[in-house]
């Protein structure tokens, strides 16, 4: 008779022993370093100029966020914007909305947020680099079905409106951003544009058009233009150089 | 072209010119030129030795330096002189100067009266036969002549023209690069003729210009970047009123 494998636990019964749970090691160095995400105005555009001109202007636009942090946003996320205002009561003029456009490249990088304030559309045009903001929060980060989300003007208003005093919703760093895969419903027609066309790939968008009308729209799609060669523009080998120079100097 | 702030909070577009390779190749004394002052010939970008004859490469060879893309003349006092040879630098310009610059203009080749001249043509419709984008009448019936330099379809662009009296806000001397403010005639690479601008409002503008001009194996030490006064610097924090 020996006890030796045997422990009696608090309850009194005969329990197998059990090793304690190994640690989780979450290497956070590692995680950091797998999520890679360079903000598009530094991607020069296709084009004749010299790259000595793109080096110069990504050196100024480095400077300028390591004195202000400008977070990393898509087209689809909530931000609230503070801005040098001369003209209003407290020098300081606050505006939220949800990012429709992100353009621009270098440091005339832009991005434009949209809202619907006491049922009046407003859309305001900031740029990135521009002195007088004073402070840029991303309330909620996500993403959306599309790049361009400039139909919002033409879908009902209650998927532009946002609360100027929401509460900024916590994301973690580790997570993948959350895409949001809203379908949108429109204003009836006429639209600023024929957002049906193949032409803007919109697939945010649920078309209550009849069938006649969609198939009508497929006649402008140019289905040659996917394989055209001098179109492509392969970023991928200059995004990571410019993320490497990029997180050099922003370490330093 | 790029933007730049100023320290209120105003945007400015700015044209970024680099100093390519200038050398002052020649000499030309006022009573050799015929002219009111003396000449300094200076040549631009480097290019190759090779497709250009002897002759043309006699000037080069005297001065010890390189065949240059473009050459050319400045008018200069007698005391501005400087010797065949030197490498000029972006530091010859300061920041808070005006200056002149001059380009061929992008050539539209042979164009229309609308496009070149800006005239208004004719309308599309209401019974227009064939004549949407022509000139119209070219003189009057007394003149029985049609003027000489009579506005009318021709070769457009590729021409020499100057933009006055630009601000010169920032001078890069490690990359030789000249931020002037606005825009400058020729296309993107295109080789430019920079001097200090004739304008008269300008003429006390330059307090303490490099004179001759700026020397790299001088004395002086620049920093990497000379600003203007009112150039909002990035390491600054945010504009506030």
């Amino acid at each position: 008779f020996s006890s030796s494998g045997y422990r009696v636990s608090s309850n009194g019964n005969a329990a197998k022993f059990q090793p304690p749970p190994k640690p989780i090691i979450v290497d956070k160095q590692k995680q950091k370093e797998e999520k890679r995400f360079l903000s598009p105005e530094f991607i020069p555009p296709r084009g004749r100029k010299d790259p000595l001109k793109f080096y110069i202007e990504r050196k100024d636009m480095i400077r300028r966020r390591k004195v202000f942090n400008i977070p990393e946003f898509y087209v689809g996320s909530i931000l609230a914007v503070t801005t040098a205002d001369p003209y209003a009561s407290n020098k300081a003029s606050r505006f939220v909305g949800i990012c429709i456009q992100r353009g621009g490249r270098g440091l005339g990088a832009t991005f434009v947020l949209r809202n619907v304030i006491e049922d009046q559309g407003v859309e305001i045009c900031y740029e990135l680099y521009s002195p007088r903001i004073q402070a840029i929060e991303v309330l909620k980060l996500e993403k959306r079905l599309d790049d361009n989300l400039m139909y919002l003007r033409d879908a009902l208003p209650e998927y532009s409106t946002f609360d100027v005093n929401m509460k900024p919703v916590t994301h973690l760093d580790h997570e993948e951003i959350p895409v949001n895969k809203l379908q949108v419903r429109m204003k009836p027609k006429p639209w600023s544009k024929r957002w049906e066309r193949p032409k803007y790939n919109i697939k945010g968008i649920k078309f209550e058009l009849p069938e006649e009308k969609m198939k009508e729209a497929q006649k402008w799609s140019q289905p040659w233009l996917e394989f055209d060669m001098l179109r492509e523009y392969d970023t991928s080998k200059i995004e990571e150089k410019i993320w490497r120079e990029v997180n050099e100097e922003l370490k330093k | 072209m790029m933007p730049i702030w100023t320290k209120s909070g105003k945007k400015h577009a700015v044209t970024l010119l680099k100093v390519q390779d200038c050398h002052v190749l020649k000499y030309i004394s006022k009573e050799e030129s015929g002219g009111k002052t003396s000449k300094l010939l200076v040549g631009g970008k480097n290019t190759s030795p090779f497709y250009k004859t002897e002759s043309a490469m006699e000037i080069f060879k005297a001065a010890g330096v390189p065949r240059k893309q473009k050459v050319t003349t400045f008018n200069v006092t007698e005391d501005a002189l400087i010797k065949p040879g030197t490498p000029l630098y972006a530091a010859h310009f300061r920041p808070g100067q005006y200056v002149d610059v001059t380009a061929k203009t992008i050539g539209k080749g042979f164009q229309g009266v609308m496009k070149r001249w800006g005239f208004k043509g004719q309308p599309a419709s209401h019974g227009q036969t064939k004549t949407h984008r022509r000139p119209g009448a070219i003189s009057t019936n007394k003149a029985a002549k049609v003027y000489r330099g009579k506005k009318m379809p021709g070769k457009m662009g590729n021409i020499y023209r100057t933009s006055f009296g630009l601000k010169v806000w920032r001078i890069n001397t490690k990359h030789d690069i000249i931020y002037v403010n606005g825009s400058v005639p020729g296309h993107t690479n295109c080789l430019v003729k920079v001097k200090d601008s004739r304008l008269p409002t300008y003429k006390d503008c330059n307090k303490n210009p490099p004179f001759p001009t700026f020397f790299a194996d001088g004395d002086e030490k620049l920093p990497e970047d000379l600003y203007d006064e009112e150039i909002f610097q990035f390491t600054d924090p945010s504009v506030t009123y």
